[in-house]
């Protein structure tokens, strides 16, 4: 989505397990969701 | 409802702003998320910055990753903060910054907005305002920034595309987006993406 939106460079950190052991988590687990950095550049 | 958008933007609006209201005021009461300093460690902030904080400015961060942690922000950078929350990220953004830099941290929750700015006022930093506006019209000029941060919040936008363009036209060309937020690795179902209750909650 973010190079279809016109940025370039797009780059993806590690997942991150955001959610472990709040009370979000067992529904996080079952759709295996997790926190991502991102970086992208808009075209110079 | 507007395009083919899986839920209606002003209503997952009104919920996401109920939610972090509470988040505002009572930070401790307990959410399907965690909060505050105990988060920020286990996104991997670093201590020193994140512990210089008072608690007011970290108690009620909800993020779900680190903006920071694939590029650290260079002095004298223009910064924009979408969903800026609390404060947290932006003050931290301007720790980086330094004082010849300018964070605009953005929010649409008056009780978010109100801790922040109190926040800053106490922390004297004068390169920090904060100022109301949603995620797909922010108050500020085309090609403004340097960087756009943001944190857990564009996967509470129900029209995500009109976000990112709206990114792509407060930075400046050259110009990046640092963003955290969260992805799922089965797909949702159709059924569920159009159950408003499940995107805050």
């Amino acid at each position: 989505m973010l190079q279809d939106s016109g940025f370039t460079d797009v780059v993806t950190g590690e997942p991150v397990d955001t959610f472990g052991g709040a009370q979000g988590a067992d529904k996080a687990r079952a759709f295996q969701v997790y926190g991502y950095a991102f970086m992208a550049s808009r075209p110079a | 409802m507007a395009q083919d958008l899986p839920v209606d933007p002003d209503e997952l609006r009104a919920q996401v702003r109920g939610k972090y209201r509470q988040v505002a005021v009572d930070p401790g009461a307990g959410f399907h998320f965690h909060t505050g300093r105990g988060l920020a460690s286990r996104l991997g902030y670093e201590a020193g910055p994140v512990g210089a904080l008072p608690d007011r400015a970290v108690e009620s961060f909800a993020g779900v990753g680190n903006p920071f942690s694939l590029r650290r922000l260079a002095p004298g950078e223009k910064v924009v903060d979408v969903g800026s929350g609390a404060g947290f990220d932006s003050f931290i953004a301007a720790g980086q910054v330094g004082h010849g830099g300018q964070v605009v941290g953005i929010d649409m929750t008056p009780e978010m907005l109100a801790k922040s700015r109190q926040t800053a006022r106490a922390l004297s930093l004068g390169q920090v305002q904060f100022r109301e506006g949603f995620a797909e019209a922010l108050p500020v000029e085309d090609g403004c920034a340097d960087v756009v941060i943001s944190n857990g919040v564009i996967n509470l936008c129900a029209d995500k595309q009109a976000v990112f363009a709206e990114i792509l036209r407060v930075l400046r060309p050259g110009g990046r987006l640092q963003f955290a937020d969260i992805a799922n690795g089965r797909p949702v179902p159709a059924e569920a993406l159009r159950d408003i209750d499940l995107w805050t909650g």
